[in-house]
């Protein structure tokens, strides 16, 4: 039997490598057909990435594989008939090893003849390796076309990915709303708190709908209607209030007695006015008729100043009628309540201011959301390294905003009013100003840009000459990518090559009216933008 | 050492394959061609079975069942079978004669069964109740006359011939005396030189003397012999296969079985198998049933086991192609 078993090991080798290379056919084919499959299946059901699933069907496709080499891993009963099979043996190697311990005369003659043919048994018959032809060209077909499927572009899963980076876009101007309503949570004294609640739950509410919005361009369109909102608390009055105390504050600063409450309302601190309206009430009994005979004119005047204030002007008068009437305690009491008065001025002042910032904020909140809408996905970083210089231009712009107001008034020559300025571009950014008041004001501004757009922003309390309120707002014809990431914010007030605002958004919103006006964008969606420029409209 | 490996044979494989060689070379003294007719015969022979001869007149028929009988030493006898032929003209009869001293009695004659080779010819001639008394002794080796059972010789061969033409006035044998045939030997028609050395054998001055050189003792030795080859396993399961694919209702069964097969092979088929399977290795020099030797006997062991319906004498379909189609289904499984 030693032949014969020499003869069986070589052969079940040589069967072990015809089983690894079926089974290695086989696994490729799997792991082929497999891959095309899920493959085909991406289209429809994206997955990204997608590498995670292909690698699973190489791993089943070698589970496959070595699972199907070890069970077919041949007996020596099934290596002594294929041997038999293929090298003509006509079941003597079959027979001598089912039989291998029997005895009997017979039975021993059988394994004689069986050790002779196997010792004459060339492997050569056998044959060389047959690769598996047919399944190897399944394999190879099916893989190249999952490969070319692996190439092409996957619409599915740009949906996929654009979906990701706008969910992304959301949660991040929700979080960057969150952290606004948080900064400007806390009230200060003499405001409304009803106020502060309303800005707080309406920041609140854009976060929430910004992060709750189905899509970016709905996000975009939340903050724009939370902007509107918020632009409900602002108060017209509070820039013509602020000017009337600055334009007072400069009256009485002439006089010695009430000069350190005139600079206190020349410079806007109306917390400093307060006290020092409160001092000099309380002092009024130490000054001399004379004194006080200046004072009431000074007041006089400082209430004609007021005008924008009547409030103000009305205690500063009652202040100035009782001095000159010689009533000390009646003086007192109206100047205490100038004293209240520029308090109130003082903490709505800081509430509007907040109410711009807050406005501010939700305009940069959108534009992470407008970028990931217009499906530039691919520029994200240079997009956020844009914003951080976008963040740093406005920062170190305030004196800049205060500067664009003073420009914008000066050129208009308008003492009192609001201004609004707007511009876009890129390269150029965009500034936004917004200035009351009489000889103090705000300046205010904000900017947007694409690939090195910049904006800058400010606030501040120059003094300045009257604005007035209806006055053109331009933004820039044409925008320029310096793609710098510079903050060129162009400045209101500049007007060459320029356009109107109000013609810029009527071509802005009929362009998005135009796009939106699909069959399948809901109605619900079209009407939100109907109201998004309804709301710039006004 | 088991007791069984002690026990010598009465016949060496050597000898067995010697003797079929020698038996098969006086044969070829007479018998012109047709080797695989009297390797057929002689397995079915040594099988202990009967034959079923078929073929046209003149082909040598007659002339080989004679010749068999002169070779192996064994008695020979025929009868001619007819339609008139009645079964105590096969089995013998009781007869009345008379003892010296004046005294009648019944006495047993026998028949032509009582002999070691019969030559039944053109069997599908007499009417079935002959046909069932010659194939009553065929399974039972045995004949009842009266009340008289008597034994027949051993050993006891039947080689029937049938004509496949001229069926008028024929009576076809049951199927189930078909399967008691261990082989159904086609009779070719000789190629040309064959046949011109039968005329040149026949023709001639002198004839061939046939000299005995196997006997009945040899025949049951080398049949004892036979039934020791081993079969291993895969064998047998396909000799079952083979067996099982001639049902039309079975899973192996091809499409020309269940479209054209009426009944399939009873085990007896399985049995001739596997006994002639392993005669034929000794033959070729083996001592193991391999899948060549059943492929081999597979047509003379299942041709007249497998019953075809109408569909297939419309089609002109024969046992031969459904056992050819038997064999390929099974072949590699």
């Amino acid at each position: 039997m030693k032949p014969v078993r020499a003869l069986l090991g070589r052969v079940r080798s040589r069967l072990l490598r015809d089983h690894a290379l079926t089974w290695a056919a086989n696994g490729a084919a799997i792991a082929a057909v497999l891959a095309l499959a899920a493959e085909v299946g991406f289209r429809r059901w994206p997955l990204d990435p997608a590498w995670p699933a292909l690698a699973a069907a190489g791993g089943i496709g070698l589970a496959v594989a070595l699972a199907g080499w070890v069970l077919a891993w041949p007996s020596w009963a099934e290596v002594a008939r294929v041997a038999d099979a293929r090298l003509g043996g006509r079941e003597r190697l079959t027979t001598a090893m089912q039989f291998a311990a029997e005895g009997g005369w017979l039975y021993t003659r059988q394994r004689e003849d069986a050790a002779a043919f196997a010792s004459g048994a060339d492997l050569a018959d056998l044959g060389p390796l047959s690769p598996p032809v047919k399944v190897l060209a399944v394999a190879a077909g099916a893989g190249l076309v999952a490969l070319a499927l692996a190439l092409l572009p996957n619409p599915a899963v740009q949906a996929l990915r654009q979906h990701r980076i706008e969910t992304a876009a959301q949660d991040q101007a929700a979080n960057q709303v969150q952290q606004i309503a948080q900064q400007l949570g806390q009230g200060q004294a003499g405001e409304d708190p009803a106020q502060r609640q309303a800005l707080t739950k309406e920041l609140q509410k854009a976060a929430s709908g910004a992060k709750q919005a189905p899509n970016a361009q709905s996000a975009v369109a939340s903050l724009s209607q939370a902007q509107d909102a918020l632009r409900q608390l602002q108060d017209p009055a509070q820039g013509q209030k602020a000017d009337a105390a600055a334009s007072a504050g400069a009256q009485l600063a002439q006089n010695p007695a009430s000069a350190k409450a005139g600079q206190a309302l020349a410079s806007q601190n109306m917390q400093a006015a307060s006290n020092e309206l409160n001092n000099l009430a309380q002092n009024l009994p130490n000054l001399s008729a004379q004194q006080q005979q200046q004072l009431a004119q000074s007041l006089a005047q400082a209430a004609q100043a007021a005008s924008g204030d009547q409030q103000l002007q009305s205690s500063l008068n009652q202040a100035s009628q009782a001095l000159q009437q010689g009533n000390v305690q009646a003086a007192q009491q109206a100047l205490q309540q100038a004293a209240q008065e520029a308090q109130s001025v003082g903490a709505s002042d800081q509430f509007q201011g907040d109410v711009n910032q807050a406005i501010n904020g939700l305009q940069q909140a959108k534009q992470p959301l407008e970028n990931a809408a217009s499906g530039q996905s691919g520029q994200q970083g240079q997009q956020g390294q844009t914003g951080q210089g976008q963040q740093a231009g406005q920062s170190g712009q305030q004196g800049q905003g205060q500067q664009a107001g003073q420009g914008q008034s000066n050129q208009s020559g308008q003492g009192q009013g609001a201004g609004q300025g707007q511009g876009q571009g890129q390269g150029q950014g965009q500034g936004q100003g917004q200035g009351q008041g009489q000889g103090q004001g705000q300046g205010q501004g904000q900017g947007q840009g694409q690939g090195g757009t910049g904006s800058g922003g400010g606030s501040g309390g120059s003094t300045r000459p009257a604005g007035t309120s209806s006055e053109p707002i331009y933004v820039p014809s044409q925008a320029q990518d310096t793609g710098n990431g510079q903050n060129q914010g162009s400045q209101p007030g500049v007007q060459n090559d320029l356009v109107p605002y109000q013609q810029v958004l009527a071509d802005y919103r009929a362009s998005a009216l135009n796009q939106v006006d699909r069959a399948d964008i809901p109605q619900q969606e079209q009407q939100l933008v109907q109201q998004y420029f309804s709301g710039l409209g006004q | 050492m088991r007791a069984a490996e002690e026990v010598q044979p009465a016949m060496q494989p050597e000898r067995f394959q010697e003797l079929a060689h020698i038996i098969e070379q006086e044969l070829a003294k007479l018998i012109v061609g047709q080797r695989e007719l009297v390797r057929s015969v002689l397995i079915a022979l040594i099988a202990g079975g009967h034959v079923l001869l078929e073929g046209q007149p003149g082909l040598g028929k007659t002339v080989l069942v004679r010749s068999l009988g002169d070779v192996l030493e064994l008695s020979f006898a025929r009868v001619q079978f007819t339609p008139d032929l009645m079964p105590a003209d096969v089995t013998g009869t009781n007869i009345v004669t008379e003892d010296d001293s004046g005294r009648r009695r019944f006495e047993f004659q026998p028949g032509p069964l009582f002999t070691n080779l019969l030559l039944a010819d053109e069997i599908n001639r007499a009417t079935p109740k002959t046909q069932s008394a010659l194939l009553e002794a065929m399974q039972e080796r045995q004949v009842t006359v009266g009340d008289r059972t008597r034994a027949l010789p051993r050993p006891f061969f039947v080689l029937a011939t049938q004509n496949p033409i001229e069926l008028e006035g024929t009576y076809p044998l049951p199927e189930a005396q078909l399967d008691r045939f261990l082989f159904k030997l086609l009779v070719p028609f000789p190629g040309p030189e064959d046949l011109a050395e039968i005329a040149r054998r026949t023709t001639g001055v002198t004839e061939a003397d046939l000299q005995p050189v196997a006997s009945g003792d040899d025949l049951a030795a080398m049949s004892t012999l036979a039934r020791e080859v081993p079969v291993a396993e895969p064998v047998m399961e396909r000799a079952v296969r083979l067996l099982l694919a001639t049902h039309p209702e079975r899973p192996e069964a091809p499409e020309d079985v269940r479209r054209y097969v009426r009944w399939g092979a009873s085990p007896r088929g399985l049995q001739t198998l596997v006994l002639a399977g392993r005669i034929r290795a000794l033959l070729e020099g083996r001592f193991n049933l391999a899948l060549d030797d059943l492929e081999a006997v597979a047509a003379p062991a299942l041709r007249h086991r497998v019953f075809l319906n109408f569909e297939a004498d419309a089609a002109g379909v024969d046992s031969e192609r459904v056992v050819a189609a038997v064999i390929d289904a099974t072949r590699g499984k």
